[in-house]
């Protein structure tokens, strides 16, 4: 079935297109309209075509939309072509609906912004980006998407770009994301090479064939080096150890591109391309466990660097990695509709989170500093109770939205069988340990967000006074309606969007598993956990969310209290020590930037000083000063000097032309030997044709001429064989020269 | 007609004349005085005068006293007269040039080495009734060659114009460039931190 | 006389000219050696003339006296204009194409 999916991407792009063209001379809000516009006829569209796609889905099709030959190259034939499922069609949806409200948030946010136009149409082409990723048919068109979201990051980072902090910033993610890339196109050429095809229905049917992805290859399949570089890719995008690092800078671009891009969309690009290529996944439990691990590891990882951060977008970025951390966990454990119901969850208390941040540092005059803050909940009223119920949702409270997909992540974390030799032929006996100790990393995880947004929630909104100078004090206010009303929204659906993936195994009603339900022709079956398992570890979700915020409460319930300061005192470099992010950047700063620099320098040095500049300009200026220099001193305006060249080359003319004339021909004798009988033609050539010569032919060397006349031919018989040496004698009467020519001849 | 065909008085008259011409032509070239080198120039087509007459051409004899000892020479004079001025070093002897000299002389050695060898020592047989007169002369020049002559014409009119379009003087650029230097100098002036201030004492030596 | 000596002088008189516009400074000199250049190709031209007993050599030497008077009226209307601007009309000096 054919539809239009072209135009879900194509909307946002022209949207860009005009506002990077005509915005700049428009008024606010034409800006506005057409920005907003072209989203919202996406996002309508993306519904068009989700609820058409949906029955087709669920047969295992989908709708289907080609535009046109992208690429023919002998074997290699790929399609500009999108594709909408229930997994991609979920995306869309997320991306043009939170997409949509973070354009209306960002109407008020970036009101007094001079580059009004110039966001907008960024935004637009990130969200066209964005879409072109989710929805294109095979990879290389995800990879436009891909490009893409990580240009627009690098530029919405950069927006502010007067600040070199900012440029900086964007240049980080930008060139983070392309080592990530690499192992993304690296994923890519692999499994071109062995399944002959860069569709991704048909790298999928391959891969559910097995064979030609089953082939050994560096040790292990290649299913695994493909699915490992792919995952190289998602980390990148996805800021998943060990490149999350550009994310938490990435808070230097405006709010809204914070909530939009790293934590609603982009980031979550990496999870979509992992359940996308599930099927080349499943293949290899080694790099599905790879996967797990990282994604748990960063879970945890980022959610203890998130207990010392007093900035609050910082925060929330660290909250970010961590929660991304959870999906990776799930998809990696083969709990794919886990992983893309957290993706989706997430989308909504993240940008709803990230939206209040933008309108209390609105509030607070574009300061994020938590430590400042405090008693805002009156304050800001209806963003306080937005942050509340997204709060919630992400700490995994029941019935919010959050509850149920970190729930089930962590449960299938525990009930995995992927890893099981028993169960999965594939996995090998080592890997059995995964599945649980994922689970319980997740489990921590779990506390340490909650301890962590608590801690966020009670330094900023709780207590009774507010932190900040007096001047700043004076000056909060909620904001205008345009940012508040998105957040409503947005809080709605973080409090009621988990209800699209109710554990339906638990209560006797699979079909009220939406989500699963929808996903299943794409993913495959959901994941079955025991009963008694899952209630046991929604009972344990529960207590450790409680537990966090209790814990946060203690420490910091009203402001900062005593436990807080005491243990911060206690350990004060450990402290400081995560305030620091563990000094990851660093590491990274000594481990890889200084060489690179390095190594920069040296071949600055070796290519551009000594080759390019050297020989390259350097050379070639001073092949043209030579040359330059010798036309000066040959055409310097000195007449005098012209004479005396004339007057030389005359001279030297002249003392060509009277030289003995062999100095012009060659030295050889035309000699034409018969037994005894020698002929010598001592012809010069046309020249001295019609001049009068004196030839003397010396047959045997002995200074006495046998022939001797104006005749230029001579003949001889010697007496007997032997060798001679035959010398001519030319003359010319007239000027005066003369030249000599010998040969020796052999008789017989 | 002695041997090679030349009279005793031929021979003498040449000598002393082709001896006068080398002479004064090298006086030309090597007096520091332009005047003394005009009048030297001059002595030297006298006596060209005076070899053109010993080859039949009369007119030209005439012609070369005319002209060049006249006219070119009257020229010279006065533009001498304009430009003179002393020099310090009358020779440039750069090496190019000493060089073309010497390739020069290496050239007359050779013409000397190819006339002797090439060209019979014979003297021309007597010439033709009226060779070089005015009469045979003007006959070629108006029959065969009248429109060189013509041409001629043209060529004396624009270098008469092209004389005077040179020459001439330039007061109006000239003024404006002597206006512009003393703008110039006015505004160094105004640099200065006051008029008059004494010019800062001379750097030490070796300070540039 | 036979030519030969004519030719001989003439190259001397071009020599002795060409030493002159080479080795002097002076412009003034140096046209002088242009003329006398000019006159040491004369000769030639009227030497032959009388060896062949054709009068066309005349008539070229006529020809080129004619030039020698031009070229000797628009040289020193140059120097003169070079004397004005520069206050010399020392060769050596007038380099400024050299730049």
């Amino acid at each position: 079935m054919t539809f239009n999916l072209r135009l879900i991407p194509l909307l946002p792009f022209l949207g860009a297109a005009i506002l990077m063209l005509f915005g700049r001379k428009w008024k606010r809000d034409t800006v506005l309209i057409v920005a907003a516009g072209a989203i919202a006829g996406s996002c309508l569209v993306a519904f068009d075509a989700f609820f058409t796609a949906l029955p087709r889905a669920a047969a295992g099709g989908g709708l289907h939309d080609v535009v046109g030959t992208w690429i023919a190259a002998g074997s290699l034939k790929v399609d500009l072509a999108f594709r909408m499922d229930a997994l991609s069609g979920l995306l869309c949806l997320i991306i043009t609906f939170i997409g949509f409200l973070i354009h209306l948030y960002s109407s008020g946010y970036m009101e007094h912004d001079p580059d009004y136009p110039r966001f907008f149409a960024y935004l637009n082409l990130f969200c066209g980006s964005m879409l072109v990723l989710v929805l294109g048919d095979s990879l290389p068109v995800m990879f436009i998407g891909w490009e893409g979201v990580g240009l627009c990051s690098y530029l919405l980072i950069g927006f502010w770009y007067t600040s070199n902090a900012n440029a900086d910033a964007g240049k980080k993610a930008f060139i983070t994301n392309r080592i990530g890339d690499l192992g993304f196109l690296i994923g890519m050429f692999l499994l071109y090479q062995y399944t002959g095809s860069l569709n991704i229905p048909e790298i999928t049917a391959a891969a559910q064939g097995g064979g030609a992805l089953m082939q050994p290859l560096w040790g292990a399949t290649v299913a695994f080096w493909a699915a490992l570089f792919l995952f190289v890719g998602a980390t990148g995008k996805s800021a998943q150890l060990p490149l999350y690092v550009w994310l938490p800078d990435a808070m230097a671009g405006p709010t809204p591109v914070s909530a939009l891009i790293h934590a609603a969309t982009m980031v979550t690009a990496g999870v979509y391309m992992v359940a996308r290529m599930h099927a080349v996944y499943l293949l290899t439990p080694g790099a599905m466990a790879i996967v797990a691990i990282v994604g748990a590891l960063t879970a945890l990882f980022a959610a203890i660097i998130g207990f010392a951060q007093n900035d609050f977008k910082k925060v929330l970025a660290y909250s970010t990695i961590s929660q991304l951390g959870f999906m990776f966990a799930g998809v990696g454990t083969g709990n794919f509709d886990a992983g893309v119901f957290h993706l989706f969850t997430h989308a909504f208390f993240k940008a709803g989170l990230f939206l209040c941040a933008g309108s209390v540092m609105h509030a607070m005059g574009g300061s994020g500093d938590i430590t400042i803050m405090g008693g805002l909940r009156k304050k800001v009223p209806w963003t306080h109770g937005v942050f509340f119920v997204c709060w919630l949702a992400i700490c995994g409270v029941p019935f919010f939205s959050g509850f149920f997909s970190k729930d089930s992540i962590i449960g299938g974390a525990f009930g995995t069988e992927i890893f099981d030799a028993a169960i999965n032929p594939l996995a090998g006996e080592h890997l059995a340990w995964v599945g649980k100790a994922v689970g319980v990393v997740l489990m921590l995880a779990a506390l340490g967000t909650a301890f962590y947004m608590s801690r966020l929630y009670f330094l900023v909104f709780s207590g009774s006074e507010t932190r900040a100078s007096d001047e700043i004090k004076h000056h909060i206010h909620e904001s205008p309606g345009a940012m508040v009303g998105p957040l409503v929204v947005l809080a709605i659906g973080a409090a009621l969007g988990g209800f699209i993936g109710l554990p339906g195994g638990l209560l006797d009603h699979p079909e009220w598993n939406l989500l699963a339900d929808r996903l299943r022709p794409v993913l495959g079956p959901e994941m079955e956990i025991s009963r008694a398992m899952e209630i046991g570890f929604m009972v344990g979700s529960v207590v450790l969310a409680l537990g966090g915020i209790g814990l946060a409460y203690l420490f910091y319930g009203g402001g900062y209290r005593e436990p807080a300061r005491k243990f911060a005192a206690a350990a004060p470099r450990f402290v400081q020590l995560v305030r620091d992010k563990f000094r990851i950047d660093e590491l990274y700063g000594f481990l890889i930037i200084r060489p690179v620099k390095a190594i920069a320098k040296g071949i600055f040095f070796v290519v551009d000083r000594i080759l390019i500049d050297g020989f390259l300009v350097g050379g070639l200026a001073w092949v043209v000063d030579l040359v330059g220099s010798i036309a000066r001193w040959l055409q310097g305006g000195d007449v005098q000097r012209y004479m005396a060249v004339f007057a030389i080359g005359v001279a030297a003319i002249a003392y060509l032309a009277t030289q003995p004339m062999h100095t012009f021909f060659s030295n050889a004798l035309k000699v034409t030997v018969n037994g005894l009988t020698v002929d010598v033609d001592a012809h010069r050539g046309s020249i001295a044709a019609n001049r009068v010569l004196d030839y003397s032919f010396d047959f045997d060397d002995d200074g006495k001429p046998e022939v001797t006349g104006v005749a230029s031919g001579a003949h001889h018989v010697y007496p007997q064989p032997g060798t001679y040496t035959v010398r001519v004698k030319v003359k010319d009467p007239s000027w005066g020269t003369s030249s000599t020519l010998t040969q020796k001849v052999e008789v017989r | 007609m002695s041997a090679g065909g030349a009279t005793t008085v031929d021979m003498v008259v040449f000598g002393v004349l082709a001896t006068l011409t080398t002479f004064f032509a090298l006086f030309t070239i090597t007096r520091r005085n332009p005047v003394t080198a005009v009048m030297s120039l001059v002595a030297t087509f006298f006596c060209l005068a005076g070899i053109y007459a010993s080859l039949s051409a009369h007119f030209l004899a005439v012609i070369q006293v005319l002209v060049y000892a006249g006219a070119i020479m009257v020229l010279f004079i006065f533009v001498i007269m304009i430009l003179n001025r002393e020099e310090v070093a009358p020779f440039s002897l750069r090496p190019l040039r000493v060089l073309g000299v010497l390739a020069g002389v290496y050239l007359l050695v050779k013409i000397i080495d190819v006339v002797t060898v090439g060209l019979p020592e014979a003297v021309p047989g007597a010439a033709p009734d009226g060779f070089g007169t005015v009469a045979a002369i003007g006959d070629v020049l108006f029959r065969d060659f009248l429109y060189p002559f013509e041409s001629i014409s043209v060529l004396l009119l624009v270098a008469i114009v092209g004389g005077v379009v040179v020459s001439r003087s330039h007061q109006k650029e000239v003024a404006a460039v002597e206006a512009h230097d003393y703008r110039h100098q006015i505004e160094e002036l105004a640099h200065h931190d006051y008029p008059g201030e004494p010019p800062a004492p001379a750097a030490p030596e070796g300070y540039h | 006389m036979p030519t030969t000596y004519y030719l001989v002088l003439s190259f001397v008189l071009f020599l002795i000219g060409t030493a002159g516009v080479l080795l002097r400074r002076n412009a003034l000199i140096a046209l002088m050696g242009i003329e006398l250049q000019l006159n040491g190709g004369n000769l030639a031209m009227l030497a032959f003339s009388r060896e062949l007993g054709d009068l066309k050599g005349h008539v070229f030497a006529f020809i080129i006296i004619a030039l020698a008077a031009a070229e000797a009226a628009v040289g020193l209307a140059i120097l003169v204009a070079l004397f004005r601007g520069r206050q010399t009309v020392n060769l050596d000096e007038a380099t400024l194409m050299k730049r």
